[in-house]
């Protein structure tokens, strides 16, 4: 705190120029937002980082890996962070993102800008390029602290790779996703012209997207398949493998329905067995080892996106005056 | 282009250029046909009343608004072209600036985003008005906010100075002191002026030059030394309840009968003969003529016009 106060007297006072143009207005006029965003990266991986050694505390005193983990070995705090963090994409696109073009818009101090000699092209590349940036460095630190602490330590965390609170929250994906929706909330912002109306649209959009990507997140690999005998018990290995489906199979590679052979009495049943001739079970499914492939396609995927928004944003505001 | 004469400014530069200007939104044209042209070095005046389509011809100039139709030049540069941005400085109806930005941030505004930026004159015109470097813009008054984006507009040293309703918020004193200083700033520079108003009387003192808008039309443009004598008010005795014919020669911009008399605006063409008392009207009276009456046609000054269809000569 008092750092900030004794330095900025310094800084208003400053000759030469650090800043310049309009990375000085973009800068000065985001001030806030600027402090804002950082400090919510600092504090937070702060936070893993405090989260990562208690664990490591815990781990310790019970033995870990020797022994088995005590559970529960995190807090609620670890959900709170995870649930953050899956919140944060969503965040950056209603508030930083919708108002970005659109408080100019509203406000007229596009009209201000846009009257001064640069243009309004030059303009809009300056607020959008911010905008993307401060994203796309608050996300990267934020996803690579926590995949820092989650990686080693995800046999002991409980939850699953293919959770929207893992797989969407490190590696790239975390940073494509902020990237996306804060696009199509900038995009939102300078269609709608509104603060308001584009932070709801945007916030809306958000919801549907992210429930759109949570349905079809298992389609970014190609799941594969193992079949083990019906009284034995799946492979240790596929432990932090995710499911895709199951079934129960005949020698001859028949497939049937999971409960197929459901029946009321233990004889029925296997009567069923015997009829059907299932003699495995068949498992389809993610294997861990396919997550990063994944996340770097999906992350792909989104900032194809991320590069068509933008690029829609800069051809319409070019095209006609805002 | 500039094959016709330019009275008052230097031969062959026109700071605006328009031919068949038009713009059209979604409910209507709120500017159609609009050709005149502007000499360098003239404090002009746009009237009309509201919703005439000055804020609109004015947007057109700044770039904030595209042409439907139509051709602008500003100094001989097409409005599209990047090029003319330094030369003109903008002055919007409600001037907006950030609120949170203190003074000096928002002259810095124009150092940062303008090569030819006078951070001298901003800053002059800025203290002559008492008016605090460190204060955030967003606790000024109405009149110190008029200040600094005048000063804002000024340090960018424009060829044309475009300004959309200036003293409509302003009290009779701050108006005063505003158009003192933007007189002062103007005649010193020799900056070609546009201001618009629905009130002639605002603009009567400081402008040698008048556009006169309505219902998106141009009604009136040219010297506003020039618009006057080209007018007589006509007051005599009605023949069979109408105009004299010896009348008709004329251009009739606005004619009333009451009984046997009848009073009307004519636009003269030669020497008016006839039994008849012939006064000098004022601009005022002029203007107001022209807005009442949508079909008299067009009133232009010599230099004013641009050969186009649609238009006729004075």
């Amino acid at each position: 705190m008092s750092t900030t106060l004794t330095a900025d007297p310094a800084a208003r006072t400053a000759r030469p120029r650090l800043l310049r143009g309009l990375t000085w207005l973009v800068l000065r006029q985001h001030r806030t937002t600027l402090c804002c965003v950082l400090a919510l990266t600092v504090l937070g991986s702060l936070w893993i980082v405090y989260q990562r050694a208690q664990l490591i505390d815990v781990l310790d005193a019970a033995g870990w890996p020797g022994k088995p983990a005590p559970v529960p070995v995190v807090g609620e705090a670890y959900g709170s962070l995870t649930s953050l963090l899956t919140l944060l994409p969503g965040v950056l696109a209603v508030f930083l993102g919708a108002p970005l073009i659109a408080a100019d818009q509203e406000q007229g101090t596009a009209q201000l800008v846009t009257t001064q000699s640069v243009t309004r092209r030059r303009w809009v590349v300056a607020k959008l390029g911010w905008c993307l940036l401060i994203t796309l460095v608050a996300c990267s630190v934020l996803s690579a602290v926590f995949t820092w602490w989650w990686h080693p330590y995800r046999s002991v965390l409980g939850d699953n790779w293919m959770d929207t609170a893992v797989f969407d929250v490190t590696g790239p994906v975390l940073p494509a996703l902020a990237l996306f929706l804060t696009a199509a909330g900038f995009t939102i912002g300078i269609l709608v012209r509104r603060v308001l109306a584009s932070m709801v649209l945007t916030l809306g959009f958000t919801v549907v997207a992210q429930t759109a990507w949570d349905m079809f997140r298992d389609r970014l690999g190609s799941p594969r398949t193992i079949r083990y005998p019906l009284d034995g018990s799946m492979p240790a290995r596929l432990d932090d493998a995710y499911e895709v489906d199951r079934w129960v199979g005949s020698a001859d590679g028949q497939l049937y329905g999971w409960g197929s052979c459901a029946e009321a009495t233990e004889k029925a049943t296997n009567a069923c067995i015997e009829e059907k001739g299932i003699v495995d079970n068949v498992f389809q499914y993610l294997d861990y080892d396919q997550m990063s492939a994944m996340q770097w396609t999906g992350a792909g995927i989104l900032l194809a996106g991320t590069a068509a928004l933008t690029a829609f944003a800069l051809w319409w505001t070019s095209r006609r005056p805002l | 282009m500039a094959e016709t004469s330019n009275p008052g400014g230097s031969p062959g530069t026109w700071a605006l250029e328009a031919r068949g200007l038009g713009k059209r939104y979604r409910r209507g044209w709120a500017l159609r046909d609009c050709s005149f042209r502007l000499p360098a070095g003239r404090i002009c005046g746009l009237v009309g009343p509201n919703g005439a389509g000055k804020s609109t011809l004015l947007g057109l100039v700044s770039r904030q608004v595209a042409a439907t139709r139509g051709d602008l030049r500003v100094f001989g540069v097409p409005v599209g072209d990047p090029e003319v941005m330094p030369r003109f400085a903008f002055l919007g109806q409600d001037k907006p600036m950030y609120k949170r930005f203190s003074v000096a941030e928002t002259l810095r505004i124009g150092c940062e985003l303008n090569p030819g930026w006078d951070a001298a004159a901003a800053e002059r015109i800025v203290r002559s008005g008492d008016v605090p470097m460190n204060a955030a813009v967003g606790t000024l008054s109405g009149g110190q906010r008029t200040r600094v984006a005048l000063a804002l507009a000024f340090g960018k040293r424009p060829d044309l100075l475009l300004l959309d309703e200036p003293m409509a918020d302003l009290d009779p004193l701050a108006r005063d002191e505003m158009s003192t200083l933007l007189m002062a700033e103007a005649v010193e520079r020799g900056t070609t002026v546009v201001m618009s108003s629905h009130i002639l009387a605002e603009l009567e003192d400081m402008c040698d030059y008048l556009l006169v808008v309505a219902d998106g039309r141009i009604r009136m443009a040219g010297d506003a030394d020039a618009l006057v004598p080209a007018h007589a008010l006509v007051t005599g005795l009605a023949e069979e309840g109408d105009l004299p014919a010896a009348l008709a020669r004329h251009t009739v911009i606005e004619k009333r009968v009451q009984g046997r008399q009848f009073r009307a605006m004519v636009r003269t063409d030669g020497p008016l003969s006839g039994d008849w008392q012939v006064a000098v009207p004022s601009l005022e009276e002029v203007l107001l003529a022209h807005l009442r009456s949508q079909d008299a046609p067009p009133l232009y000054t010599p230099g004013a016009q641009i050969e186009t269809e649609g238009t006729r000569t004075a």
